[in-house]
């Protein structure tokens, strides 16, 4: 029956070769922890305390599917096997030697077939293992996608555990050849290369010998790859579980956080690294610069100064200086680069260690607000929203003025009641361009015999972009004008036609005596199902759909959207970037409000492109009234006009009713 | 350093439309929605902005009007040290400037400021404007149409607009009352919690004003939308011809 071998080889001229190598992990280990916390220690010394210590098991469970299973780093095919072969190998190298350990000291389990299939797994690993890293180098040396950061310590890194399995492989393909054992083929990686050595002819004392160095390189390696892990690119092994551990559980994506106050009630502004949290900081600590943030971010891929990637590198340059560079908003992170963010929530989405961007952006922004640094565009739009409760500086006895003329009269919900309260919101009800459109929804809903009703003057700007422009002051007076007109009326739900206003009701007002909050969208497909909406005609479009941020990223909204499409009779075609991946049209986060920048391809622009290029779709559908605004602009700007027309998702249904 | 009073107040907002009253002789106050003078807003800014620079102190001085308090902390909440509101029956009727002038430099006085700031101009305004009846009141030197100002011995080094793009640099002696036009920095954004926190601690000095002289104003016999008079002619043609026929069109009326 195959027995393990303890140290095989090793000699024992010194003592038991146990002993060494106990004294010099447990060494190596202590100083890794030390410096780890030397490190770690700066979150708490720098940053202000935040509770994340609540429901540990709901914890532990992410940190075994991002951190352990690696589920968002496996979104993406290529990268995402690659670092899974790495670190599922590492796991499992881990897990052997810890059994190993046992077996050793406490309970001797590894002998006859369990011995073959532990041998066979960390072989079959090492494989795994060689693989991931042959397809890292070429990722990094050949392939060089641009997101990357080329830093001699991603080299470094990878050097150091190539030549750790190496050297293991190596220490056990010697030691094979030297036995010449029986079961040498379970472990076929090592039966393969000891072949090699056998056939160079050595002897058994020079195969000893040869393995005795491959074993003292590799314990030697290891020691050092411990000892220098917490001033690596290695770092990312602990902060990132870490992070994925801490990670906010307390609200959905879609709420931001009240401005934080200290004890005295005093609201802090963030404009430095003290005005943080711990996990703030622990956020850029944890990135692993993978770059995925900024290969989806609309913002850095229209040229502007912001990579969310680069945020977090900022911010961890200026903590690891030890505060010494504490100023972050106009110094380490200027302001451009705040401003250029549209909350479009795809950096969160993709980042495979659950680094949460848009609370520092946004945290940062309330800074620049209260200091009154914001372009004058916004300063317009925001001054109106606070006198008017709209962006547009119109008088509030405008805002039904869509409706004018309409037969019969829409009731107005705060004399009322009404089973459905509909939400406008200020593109809808105050663009001249999309009067036809607002007046469209509201036919459709008296046609399939909704009973609903509007605010009329009651209704203010919800509140959704104001609040991640960073004004939350004002963001809580409209929310509180809302909530007192919304008090008085009596209705069974709320339905929205602008998702951003959506998301603010559903996620981030006091919930309103618990009546459900839903999209037109999602009313809609409802009333399909229930067979209260039926349609009279197909339409035989090819059209696309763009999923907007605040529907689909932010609320999991989209499938109610194309069930639509399709109950409609159009066909639809999705663009590469579709559902969850979709790409924003540049309007959110106030962007709508703020003057341009320099910027070399709009997003909304490159999203047409991508929708003429699918060939043959003749309609653009959009679920969100800035989205109709913006694409119909792009449409222009890109010289599309003959090719595709954009459509709110709205038009379609009324047209097949 | 400077002692400075901002002058105030609340006009028409042209976002609603503009009724007349039943008597056709001024606004139907009753559908009226008043928003700051925006070129008061900019004498406020400056004012600000010489504080920030020199020091000093700034007072804020408004009529009542609604809204007015919301104005004020405001500019509280902008930098502004005192605010003061004007009270009196007749403010809510609507007055003349002559009147509110002269309530302006009854209550500056009190304050022996060096410089007044006020708006150069405001859409209400049919008496001529607030600042130099303020000047003539108070005795004081009054400059409009004023783009910066700095405080230098004793002095006032102000820019001035002129027509046609010109700027020109004075120096003007104190106390003296300023017609701002543009503020040098257009008027920040507060944002909504510091106007918030402003109401919960700052307070506003409410001074009743004894009486309100309209003399010197005028008196509006009607007051009336623009009337569609149908009476326009485009003239059509290049440069050359457009001018040859205004000329015809001169002569013809007898104005050359
Ligand atoms: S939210 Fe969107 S725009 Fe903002 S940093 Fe993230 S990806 Fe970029
Ligand atoms: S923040 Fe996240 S997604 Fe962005 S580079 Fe860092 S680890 Fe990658």
């Amino acid at each position: 029956m195959p027995e393990r071998t303890n140290y095989w080889g090793i000699p024992h001229t010194w003592g038991e070769p146990e002993t060494f190598v106990y004294i010099i992990m447990f060494l190596s280990a202590a100083i890794m922890l030390f410096r780890f916390y030397k490190r770690a220690s700066l979150w708490w010394q720098i940053g202000r305390p935040e509770a994340r210590w609540d429901k540990i098991p709901q914890r532990l469970w992410l940190v075994v599917k991002y951190a352990i299973v690696q589920t968002r780093s496996l979104r993406q095919r290529y990268p995402g096997i690659m670092h899974a072969a790495i670190a599922w190998s590492f796991f499992v190298f881990f897990l052997g030697t810890a059994l190993a350990t046992v077996h050793d000291h406490f309970f001797e389990f590894l002998h006859g077939n369990i011995l073959i299939v532990y041998k066979f797994t960390l072989d079959i690993f090492t494989i795994i293992f060689l693989i991931g890293a042959g397809m890292a180098i070429y990722r990094r040396y050949q392939e060089k996608p641009e997101k990357l950061t080329y830093d001699e310590g991603f080299t470094r890194t990878l050097v150091l555990i190539t030549v750790i399995v190496l050297t293991g492989l190596f220490t056990e393909s010697l030691r094979l050849a030297a036995e010449r054992s029986g079961i040498s083929a379970w472990s076929p990686a090592g039966h393969l290369l000891a072949q090699l050595w056998i056939s160079t002819g050595a002897t058994e004392k020079a195969l000893t010998n040869w393995h005795l160095g491959a074993w003292i390189i590799h314990l030697l390696t290891v020691a050092f790859t411990l000892i220098t892990l917490p001033v690596s690119t290695l770092l990312h092994a602990l902060t990132a579980p870490l992070n994925i551990f801490f990670s906010k559980l307390d609200r959905p994506i879609g709420a931001l956080a009240p401005t934080a106050t200290t004890e005295d009630d005093e609201p802090i502004f963030a404009s430095k690294l003290s005005d943080l949290t711990w996990k703030q900081l622990l956020d850029a600590d944890a990135c692993t610069e993978c770059g995925r943030c900024q290969d989806a971010c609309p913002a850095f891929n229209a040229g502007t100064p912001l990579s969310p990637k680069q945020l977090m590198l900022s911010l961890r340059e200026s903590f690891v200086h030890n505060g010494t560079k504490p100023v972050l908003t106009g110094e380490a992170i200027p302001e451009d680069v705040l401003w250029a963010c549209t909350t479009c929530g795809a950096c969160v989405q993709e980042c495979p260690v659950l680094v949460e961007h848009i609370d520092t952006i946004v945290d940062l922004r309330r800074y620049l607000v209260i200091e009154g640094m914001v372009d004058a565009e916004l300063q317009t739009a925001l001054m109106n929203l606070g006198r008017y409760g709209n962006s547009f500086g119109k008088s509030e006895r405008m805002r039904a003025r869509w409706s004018k003329g309409m037969e019969p009269k829409i009731k107005n919900a705060n004399k009322e009641a009404v089973e459905y309260l509909w939400f406008v919101g200020d593109y809808a009800s105050y663009s001249p361009t999309l009067t036809e459109i607002t007046k469209q929804t509201a036919e459709v809903f008296q046609k399939v015999g909704l009973d609903f009703g509007i605010m009329y003057k009651g209704e203010n700007h919800a509140g959704n972009d104001v609040r991640r422009v960073g004004e939350e002051g004002l963001f809580e007076m409209l929310a509180e004008k809302n909530m007192k007109a919304m008090s008085k009326a009596d209705y069974q739900a709320i339905i929205t036609t602008d998702p951003h206003s959506y998301n603010t009701l559903k996620n981030e007002y006091p919930a309103n005596g618990g009546q459900p909050v839903l999209h037109y969208t999602e009313l809609l497909d409802q009333l399909i199902a229930s067979g209260a909406l039926r349609f009279s005609k197909k339409l035989d479009y090819k059209v696309t759909y763009h999923d907007p941020c605040y529907l689909g990223r932010y609320n999991g909204v989209y499938d109610a959207p194309r069930r639509i499409i399709e109950a409609t009779g159009c066909e639809i075609v999705e663009m590469p970037r579709n559902r969850d991946c979709a790409l924003c049209c540049g309007a959110g986060g106030g962007r709508i409000w703020m003057e341009e920048g320099e910027i070399e391809e709009r997003p909304s622009e490159s999203r047409i492109r991508e929708a003429v290029e699918l060939g043959g779709v003749t309609d653009f559908i959009v679920a969100c009234p800035k989205d109709v605004t913006m694409y119909r602009d792009a449409v222009k700007t890109v010289g599309a006009e003959e090719k595709i027309i954009v459509k709110d998702l709205i038009e379609l249904v009324y047209e097949a009713l | 350093m400077p002692n400075i009073v901002a002058l105030v107040k609340m006009v028409p907002d042209l976002v609603e439309e503009l009724e007349i009253n039943d008597s056709g002789t001024g606004l139907d106050r009753d559908w009226l929605r008043v928003i700051i003078n925006e070129f008061d807003n900019h004498a406020v800014e400056q004012a600000i902005i010489i504080k920030e620079r020199d020091g000093g102190e700034v007072t804020v001085i408004a009529p009542e009007a609604e809204g007015v308090e919301d104005m004020l902390f405001t500019t509280a909440a902008k930098g502004a040290d005192r605010m003061v509101k004007l009270s009196h029956d007749d403010f809510e009727e609507g007055v003349n400037n002559h009147a509110l002038a002269r309530a302006f430099a009854e209550k500056a006085k009190e304050y022996q400021p060096d410089l007044i700031l006020t708006g150069v101009q405001a859409n209400d305004d049919l008496d001529g404007p607030v600042g130099p009846l303020v000047a003539e009141y108070l005795g004081m030197p009054y400059l409009g149409y004023i783009c910066g100002v700095k405080i230098e011995d004793g002095k006032a080094l102000v820019c001035k607009e002129y027509p046609g793009g010109l700027t020109a640099q004075m120096e003007v002696s104190l106390p003296a009352v300023l017609g701002i036009q543009a503020g040098e920095e257009p008027p920040r954004y507060v944002a909504i919690s510091k106007v918030r926190q402003m109401m919960k601690t700052a307070e506003i000095d409410e001074h009743e004003t004894d009486e309100l002289d309209p003399d010197g104003g005028i008196a509006v016999n009607r007051m009336y939308l623009p009337e569609d008079a149908g009476r326009a002619e485009m003239i059509e043609g290049d440069e050359d011809e457009i001018a040859a026929k205004l000329i015809e069109i001169f002569k013809e009326v007898g104005a050359l």
